[in-house]
């Protein structure tokens, strides 16, 4: 294939085609010609200036930022963070409940003195009887 | 260049005082703009127009992509401008020989094919000028005739890389960029396509 692989020469025919289409562009009908002008002044009427282009740029950018922002603060979770949720912290909140000597025992039944209250009992039921025999 | 008096009162209304600076490298822009545009119109034009065979078709071309490149991409370097012109040209070009496709499969089922006659030539405007032309326009216009017909029977990529290079002068680099291809690609269709039209042609005269 690298002899297909031509450069442009300067053969004659090559030459001869250029110049047969050169003459052809420049030979253009003259409605024609006015066409390619208004649509040059078109094109470059339609070109958006630089000044409005940044702002074109940056102000709608901008704004969708602010509107983040907004939804955002209107939205975003405070005072329901993982460091606040009662349910992610139970477990840390039984521990200290349970080492908490200060604080009320959960399972009391094992720290009454049933002893006690046989031992009043008893001595309610004898005042009674000795006031009673007396 | 009547262009640039109602340019510049556009920009300077544009620019606020105090930025001079910017509203001159906004003119200088503008003008360079101009001049590229006004540089190319003519030859891209008659690419339009070899490969369409339609006046309309190939202003309208010419008119969408000179648009383009003046909307999206005026402020890229103006040497990178040619290139990227020529590939909106190429797009537009095969944009409208894609939908004549689609209209002429389209139009070959309808009964009533052929009445809708608002898109065909006007004979009149086709009709031979019998008036007698001068030897040397007759030859010249001869010669048009032929090559424009010889280089629009050639594969699309071959008749690209021989108007762009050979017509329209750019390097292979250019060339490739604009026909994204290799630049060993551009070359081997330049090489075909001029050995197509030495065939077709043989060593037409001007």
């Amino acid at each position: 294939m690298s002899g297909e692989q031509a450069e442009v020469g300067d053969s004659e025919f090559e030459q001869r085609a250029r110049a047969v289409l050169t003459q052809s562009a420049e030979q253009l009908p003259g409605a024609v010609r006015s066409r390619l002008t208004q649509a040059r002044f078109a094109a470059l009427a339609a070109r958006p200036a630089r000044g409005p282009s940044f702002a074109r740029r940056w102000v709608p950018a901008g704004a969708a930022a602010a509107a983040v922002l907004a939804l955002l603060v209107v939205y975003a979770p405070y005072g329901r963070g993982p460091a606040e949720n009662p349910v992610a912290n139970a477990g840390l909140e039984d521990i200290e409940l349970l080492t908490d000597n200060d604080a009320v025992p959960l399972n009391g039944d094992q720290d009454v003195d049933y002893d006690f209250y046989e031992w009043a009992a008893d001595e309610a039921d004898g005042t009674t009887a000795s006031a009673l025999g007396s | 260049m009547a262009a640039f008096a109602s340019l510049d009162t556009q920009t300077a209304d544009l620019v606020p005082p105090g930025k001079a600076h910017l509203r001159d490298s906004t003119q200088d822009a503008a003008r360079a703009l101009e001049t590229f545009l006004a540089s190319v119109e003519r030859k891209a034009f008659r690419i339009a127009q070899i490969a369409l065979r339609h006046e309309a078709d190939a202003l309208d071309v010419v008119q969408d992509a000179m648009l383009q490149l003046s909307t999206r991409y005026a402020a890229r370097p103006p040497e990178e401008w040619r290139p990227l012109f020529y590939r909106i040209l190429e797009n537009r070009v095969r944009d409208v020989q894609r939908r004549r496709s689609v209209r002429n499969r389209v139009m070959a089922y309808m009964p009533w094919r052929g009445e809708d006659q608002e898109d065909a030539a006007d004979p009149i405007d086709q009709a031979v000028d019998r008036a007698p032309l001068p030897p040397a326009q007759l030859e010249s216009d001869e010669a048009m005739a032929a090559l424009e017909q010889a280089i629009a029977g050639l594969p699309a990529r071959q008749r690209q890389a021989f108007l762009l290079r050979n017509f329209e002068g750019l390097d292979v680099a250019e060339t490739a960029a604009t026909m994204k291809c290799s630049q060993g690609s551009v070359k081997t269709h330049y090489f075909r396509a001029l050995h197509a039209l030495r065939a077709k042609l043989g060593e037409f005269r001007t």
